[in-house]
């Protein structure tokens, strides 16, 4: 225990000459999303710099912030100022960048979104008062994109590991009664209150328990798993210590998926830090408490983050769900009682026991206490990773976190695969997890996909149930044979082939579906369906009877065309078809074959957006064929 | 005995009490209410899949699958509500929607069932009358027994090619409904592990992993998913189109000396299939590849003996029994008694044996009785007696502190024993095992020593050494040391260590060497030996007294546990090299060790080649139409029931040697019925034939031997049935055959 003490007030020395550095600092966003925007290239060019300069500064490469849609994110910290964030950097700007504000002292404002400091700082606001940024109440992100992951004092330095010392300190009964009087519910999607499961678990007979944290995030598109473990890992750690704690388990195992490779990185070295400082092993920091960790990677099935497959993937099985009772909590992990956690969930638990159950009651309302991480992606204007109170609307999130949509909004999808697609009418909706589930909807893990005009409902459903189909581990019929039904109508239905009997088809196999099935996947999977035929039954009607797509995405429901009266022979899009569907000699209007066309849209979009005329290449749905 | 406590429910409104624990499907079946279910079968752990078994239970969200939620005091279900209704119905048309059932929905399937038997064999199932299963498919069942008159969704035929490229069962995936008995049966209960689900999604499929074959993957053809599939996805080559079997008869498998019970399905008078018992106390319904499908296709093979031939020097001539039976008891009267030579098959029955011993004894006056059970032995015929004849009953292996197994394979024979070791392996207790090849154990072993025969004595003294001393004394070939060491800790002194022998301990040219030391290690150091061999029914000859010497009896323990009763064999009166005027044969084909003669009778039932042709063929019944007694290697006395006509004339073989010893007039009793030969035969067993005492061997004394081994001899390791290889009638048990050499010579140890 005086081992850790000593190394938290050396970190915190640590972190003040971070917070006062002399010499400059620069930090760089370089989590998976940074990376893939070109954060390492970047990293290089400064290196570059700072040695042809001879500058004496420091890189630390720290991790996601949140809008993903301003990475590359380079902040500079210079001596005695606040640290300066510039946004969507590439080689030129990066230039200007150092050179003005590096070099020259002078941070460059227009290129800069914000900055971390208090009030306005040489025209340039605060980053946390920023639109996308204000609404939000970060406590589970609250260090991400602020300290370097990998150094563990940056942690300490922040109250790192304090809740887990208070949590030791306390009785593991106390512990729960923390947990519940806090109102924490499960992150992961089924929004269970987190001390009842921890409840059963510590009450079952057995010597050996488990406790896992679940860090397959199946969901397409989901990452608010994958962000908080390479940005903050040792928050997502502390938190299977006070879970393990709680509920008396002595190894933990964190299954993570192996699409993951940064994160597995980040965990592993984060695991090695823990046990060098006396975290993990036995008799933690003197007490009673042994407890180890190991890493268990997935295998690329999304049915295995359902509970029982993960449990049956641990064990070296196929990952398939199995019937309950008997309940993991009771008997899981090769029989003995086993609490899965999601990553979310654990990584709120440090700051629970840290500042308390009442200050975390202070978020949220009565029966959705807290804060949740959502991504919000699609067709908004600041897609990104975000934290709201639960019970925030839709339409806050949407319009004033996101920045609302640039053509006309028309659907949010809330809980990936398993959740639904809601139509502008629930806006005022409160995001908790009764409201969405009382619309035919779910929470979910937090994915949010906003969608406008351009997208075909039709084919969002259809690109869901494929999903699950393909995803389906095969063991229950309604699963395995009715989302193949399901799909088979869909796809019918999006090449102009539908019936309208089928959408009967389609509300009966969707509720066989939901209530045979015999897990999570199979219970949840018709609810894209389900939901956009009660909210955009008029789109499935005007496919089936009307043989059109209003979005123009179903290709065999469309055609392109070119308007001759307002085609200037410009051939732009000429150079792009790839098929040379289009053709014509200069200045005159061109012709569309038809029957060589592939709807790529390249043309629509290169001639829409270098218009000068207007749209002289329309997408059109074709007319009912008599 | 206390009374077990019963909890009290209510299913559709009706209050029962049931025992507590067990499935709410199980409750409703035990007071006549019917749930439908596929995926849910006796002995299988429960699984939930198929989602027929849905109810309602008070407390309980959605509908939980009655197979896997267990009763509480005071539960109220509900299995027959209007939605329940319609989610069955809506379940089954889904599963239907993936199986080719063209003929359950037709208006004409009566007529069609009626007028038109042959389609069945066209290759292609598209309907029920096309199916192999038709009659008799659990999905024809539930789908009358729900009361489904049609289906909406449109049928998906997966045309998936029929694969039949493996022996013994074809299987048709495109029937599979996906229940996943097979795969349950397979590796829970075979604990083989050859069947796992492959894919996913409507993709998703059942077979050995790798694309590889049944064959390559281990797959031991013991049928047992062959008996749990509903539908006619799995279906025995054999009796494919037999159709629904009139009746079945449980008997006693002969193969080998483990003494299953099998079920024969019979048709029309013929055995078409041998189903497990799941009941049975002696296998457990863990029958083998030759109890399971190499049965029917040796009792109807085409080679069988129909009538009694004699040899004319135009050829064979057909002969009745009396004018057959004449000549041989002529012939046999006219020779001096050591001019006769008899040998018997170990795999008669105890009848036939009693009746071969009395007239070699009492009409022919001889003591020179033989089998090729003695000549496969030769030198090894003491320590193998002593061992067989005191082999443990198998519930050893379950109470076994540690296990040893030497030259022992459980994939193409004694599944009893190879399943309950793996059991045990899998609960915690050390196995080792030695073979000069990788044998099936060998994942299952803490210790797997894959060595040349040739150091298995250094091994077997090594152990003994530890098992003595504590430690290892004796030095070792070094590349042997470590094995020796790590496997000798597992057997802690004074513990109950178990050693199965199998056949290949007394197939190898050291067979007498290992065989003496592991009786060593049984009698010195209290270790329990169980021995798997062939030899059905060599207990009974023990006990029957079908040896040289020994009569009947004479074998037989009284209980006193006087060490100084002994019984002896005496090898040396039988000069089997001296050329004879008759050798008989019963049950056995000749070989080297049978000496040249004037007069060759050959009683069997399946005819044989060889260059000295029998002068008279006498056509015995076979074991499925018969009845008789044999005693397995636990000493259990278990029936053979009848449960077809013998094929033509043939005629059971004591009936055959009876009426030969009424002919011969020599002997006061004949026996030419099976009440008296019964009664004589139990006498002679001193009791334990009737269960009142427990049947045990003394010690025996062997002088002598009769042959003497070099080599590796493949005798123990080819099956056979009264003499003649299996894989001579039946195909499949040449192809796993070949496959079992190809193991033994590729993975051989050094």
């Amino acid at each position: 225990m005086n081992k850790l003490k000593e190394k938290i007030v050396s970190a915190k020395k640590k972190w003040e000459e971070i917070e006062n550095n002399r010499e400059p600092l620069i930090f760089v966003g370089a989590a998976s999303c940074g990376r893939a925007a070109g954060a390492l290239e970047l990293i290089h060019e400064i290196d570059a710099f700072i040695t042809n300069h001879k500058i004496k500064a420091r890189v630390i490469q720290v991790g996601c912030i949140g809008p993903c849609y301003l990475e590359p994110l380079v902040d500079i910290k210079l001596p005695g100022e606040p640290r300066v964030s510039y946004n969507n950097v590439n080689a030129k700007t990066l230039s200007v960048i150092l050179k003005s504000h590096l070099l020259e002292g002078k941070p460059h404002a227009k290129l800069a979104i914000g900055h971390f400091g208090k009030d306005t700082y040489k025209d340039i606001p605060p980053f946390f008062e920023l639109p996308m940024l204000k609404p939000q109440v970060r406590i589970v992100l609250r260090n991400c994109g602020l300290i370097d992951p990998q150094d563990m004092d940056h942690y300490l330095a922040v109250d790192g590991y304090q809740g887990f010392m208070n949590a030791l300190a306390m009785t593991p009964e106390d512990v729960i009664a923390t947990v519940r009087q806090a109102g924490l519910r499960g992150r992961g999607g089924a929004g269970f209150p987190t001390y009842r499961k921890w409840t059963v678990c510590r009450n079952a007979p057995g010597e050996q328990k488990y406790l896992i944290c679940n860090a397959d995030e199946g969901d397409p598109g989901a990452f608010m798993n994958r962000s908080l473990i390479e940005s903050d890992t040792h928050a997502v750690l502390e938190g299977m210590l006070i879970a393990g704690y709680a509920i008396g388990a002595s190894k933990g195992i964190v299954y993570i998926r192996a699409e993951y490779p940064l994160a597995i990185e980040r965990l592993k070295h984060a695991l090695q830090q823990m046990r060098e400082n006396g975290l993990l092993g036995h008799n933690i920091l003197g007490s009673d408490f042994s407890f180890d960790i190991k890493i268990k990677e997935g295998a690329g099935a999304f049915v295995c983050g359902e509970e029982t497959a993960l449990i049956g993937s641990i064990e070296g099985k196929r990952g398939m769900p199995r019937s309950r009772p008997p309940f993991p909590a009771i008997a899981g992990l090769f029989g003995c009682p086993t609490i899965i956690n999601n990553v979310e969930t654990l990584g709120t638990l440090p700051n629970i026991l840290r500042n308390g159950a009442q200050w975390y009651t202070r978020y949220g309302k009565e029966g959705n206490r807290g804060t949740k991480t959502f991504s919000l992606v699609g067709k908004v204007r600041r897609p990104g990773l975000i934290e709201v109170q639960l019970g925030t609307t839709l339409k806050e999130i949407i319009f004033d976190i996101g920045g609302g949509v640039q053509k006309n909004f028309k659907a949010i999808q809330t809980g990936g695969p398993s959740g639904g697609c809601l139509s502008e009418e629930f806006l005022e909706l409160p995001v908790d997890y009764e409201s969405l589930a009382s619309v035919g909807s779910i929470m979910g893990s937090g994915g949010l996909i906003v969608m406008d005009e351009d997208t075909c409902i039709v084919d969002v459903a259809k690109y869901f149930l494929d999903f699950t189909q393909k995803e389906s581990c095969g063991k229950c019929v309604p699963c395995r044979v009715g989302t193949r039904h399901m799909v088979e109508i869909l796809d019918r239905i999006t090449h102009g082939e539908g019936v309208p009997e089928d959408l009967l088809a389609l509300r009966t196999l969707g509720d066989t579906i939901k209530k045979g099935a015999l897990c999570g996947l199979g219970q949840t999977a018709p609810n894209p369906v389900l939901t956009t035929l009660r909210y955009f039954r008029n789109e499935y009607i005007e496919h089936i009877k009307d043989h059109r797509c209003r979005a123009t995405v179903c290709k065999d429901l469309i055609e392109y065309r070119v308007i001759k009266e307002k085609c200037t022979g410009c051939q732009s899009c000429v150079r792009v078809c790839p098929t040379g569907a289009i053709s014509g000699p200069r200045s005159e209007p061109h012709n569309l074959d038809p029957s060589k066309c592939i709807k790529c849209r390249s043309c629509y979009e290169v001639c829409r957006y270098e218009a000068i005329a207007g749209d002289a290449i329309v997408i059109r749905s074709a007319e009912k064929k008599s | 005995m206390r009374k077990e406590k019963k909890v009290t429910i209510t299913i559709n409104n009706q209050q029962v009490e049931v025992k507590p624990g067990i499935t709410i499907l199980n409750a409703a079946r035990e007071h006549g209410i019917f749930i439908p279910s596929l995926c849910t079968l006796e002995n299988l752990p429960s699984y939930g899949a198929c989602r027929l078994c849905v109810v309602e239970v008070d407390g309980l969200r959605g509908f939980p699958t009655s197979c896997t939620t267990p009763v509480e005091e005071g539960m109220v279900i509900r299995t027959d509500t209007a939605e329940i209704r319609t989610l069955r119905q809506e379940v089954l048309k889904l599963l239907l929607s993936e199986h080719p059932g063209s003929c359950l929905f037709c208006g004409e399937q009566n007529e069609c069932k009626q007028f038109m038997g042959t389609i069945r064999k066209v290759g292609v199932t598209t309907g029920c009358r096309y199916c192999p299963n038709d009659a008799r498919c659990e999905l024809q069942e539930i789908t009358e027994k729900v009361g489904l008159t049609e289906t909406s969704y449109p049928v998906y035929y997966r045309g998936f090619p029929v694969e039949k490229y493996d022996p013994f069962y074809d299987r048709d995936y495109n029937l599979c409904l996906l229940c996943g008995r097979c795969v349950r049966v397979c590796n829970d209960i075979r604990l083989n592990g050859t069947l796992s689900f492959k894919q996913r999604g409507k993709l998703t499929t059942i077979g050995p992993a790798f694309d590889r074959t049944h064959l390559e993957s281990g797959c031991e053809f013991c049928g047992a998913c062959v008996s749990v599939c509903p539908t006619g996805a799995l279906s025995a080559k054999v009796g494919k189109w037999c159709g629904k079997p009139d009746n079945q008869i449980e008997t006693t498998c002969t193969y080998c000396a483990t003494g299953c019970q099998v079920m024969l399905q019979i048709k029309n008078n013929e055995v078409v299939d041998a189903l497990p018992d799941y009941h049975s106390s002696v296998d457990k319904g863990l029958i083998c590849v030759k109890g399971r499908f190499a049965i029917p296709e040796y009792i109807h093979s085409v080679r069988r003996i129909s009538t009694p031939q004699k040899l004319t020097p135009v050829g064979y001539e057909d002969i009745s029994w009396d004018d057959a039976l004449d000549i041989a008891a002529e012939r046999l009267k006219e020779a001096k008694p050591d001019e006769v030579l008899i040998v018997v098959s170990s795999q008669l029955s105890n009848e036939d044996l009693f009746v071969a011993q009395h007239c070699a004894r009492h009409s022919i006056g001889t003591e020179n009785i033989i089998s090729s059970v003695m000549s496969d032995l030769g030198e090894r015929i003491a320590p193998f007696l002593n061992l067989a004849a005191h082999s443990h009953t198998f519930d050893a292996i379950e109470s076994a502190q540690a296990i040893l197994t030497i030259g022992f394979d459980s994939t193409y024979g004694y599944s009893p024993l190879g399943i309950s070791i793996k059991k045990a392996s899998r609960k915690g207790i050390p196995l080792v095992t030695l073979n000069h090849f990788e044998s099936n154990l060998d994942l299952f072993a803490d210790c797997a020593m894959t060595v040349n025969s040739s150091s298995w004595t250094t091994v077997l003294d090594a152990l003994i050494d530890y098992v003595s001393t504590g430690t290892l004394n004796k030095p070792l070939p070094d590349r042997l040391k470590v094995e020796i060491a790590e496997a000798a800790k597992l057997f802690p002194k004074d513990a109950w260590n178990v050693i199965i022998v199998g056949p290949y301990a007394f197939s190898v040219p050291e067979g007498k060497h290992v065989l003496e030391r592991i009786l060593t290690l049984r009698n010195a150091h209290g270790w329990k030996v169980i021995v798997a061999h062939p030899y059905t029914n060599l207990n009974g000859m023990l006990a029957l007294g079908v040896f040289p010497s020994l009569k009947p009896g004479d074998a037989i323990s009284t209980g006193s546990n006087d060490t100084s009763e002994r019984a002896a064999i005496n090898l040396t009166l039988v000069d089997s090299a001296k050329p004879k005027k008759v050798v008989y044969l019963i049950g056995e084909v000749p070989d080297s060790f049978i000496p040249e003669c004037d007069f060759l009778i050959y009683q069997n039932g399946i005819a044989a080649e060889w260059e000295r042709k029998p002068d008279l063929i006498l056509p015995s019944a076979l074991f499925a139409e018969t009845d008789g007694t044999v005693i397995s290697a636990e000493r259990r006395i278990l029936h053979i029931n009848k449960a077809c006509d013998p094929y033509m004339d043939a005629k059971p073989d004591w009936w055959i040697l009876g009426t030969i010893e009424d002919k011969m007039k020599k002997s006061k009793i004949c026996y030419t019925d099976m009440a008296t030969l019964e009664k004589d035969m139990k006498k002679s067993m001193k009791g334990s034939a009737n269960g009142k005492k427990a049947l045990s061997f003394k010690d025996i004394d062997v002088i002598g031997q009769l042959t003497q081994h070099t080599g590796r001899d493949k005798r123990f390791t080819e099956s056979r049935y009264r003499g003649i290889p299996l894989r001579y009638v039946v195909s499949g048990m040449k192809v796993i055959e070949d496959r079992m050499e190809t193991v033994c010579e590729e993975r051989e140890g050094v």
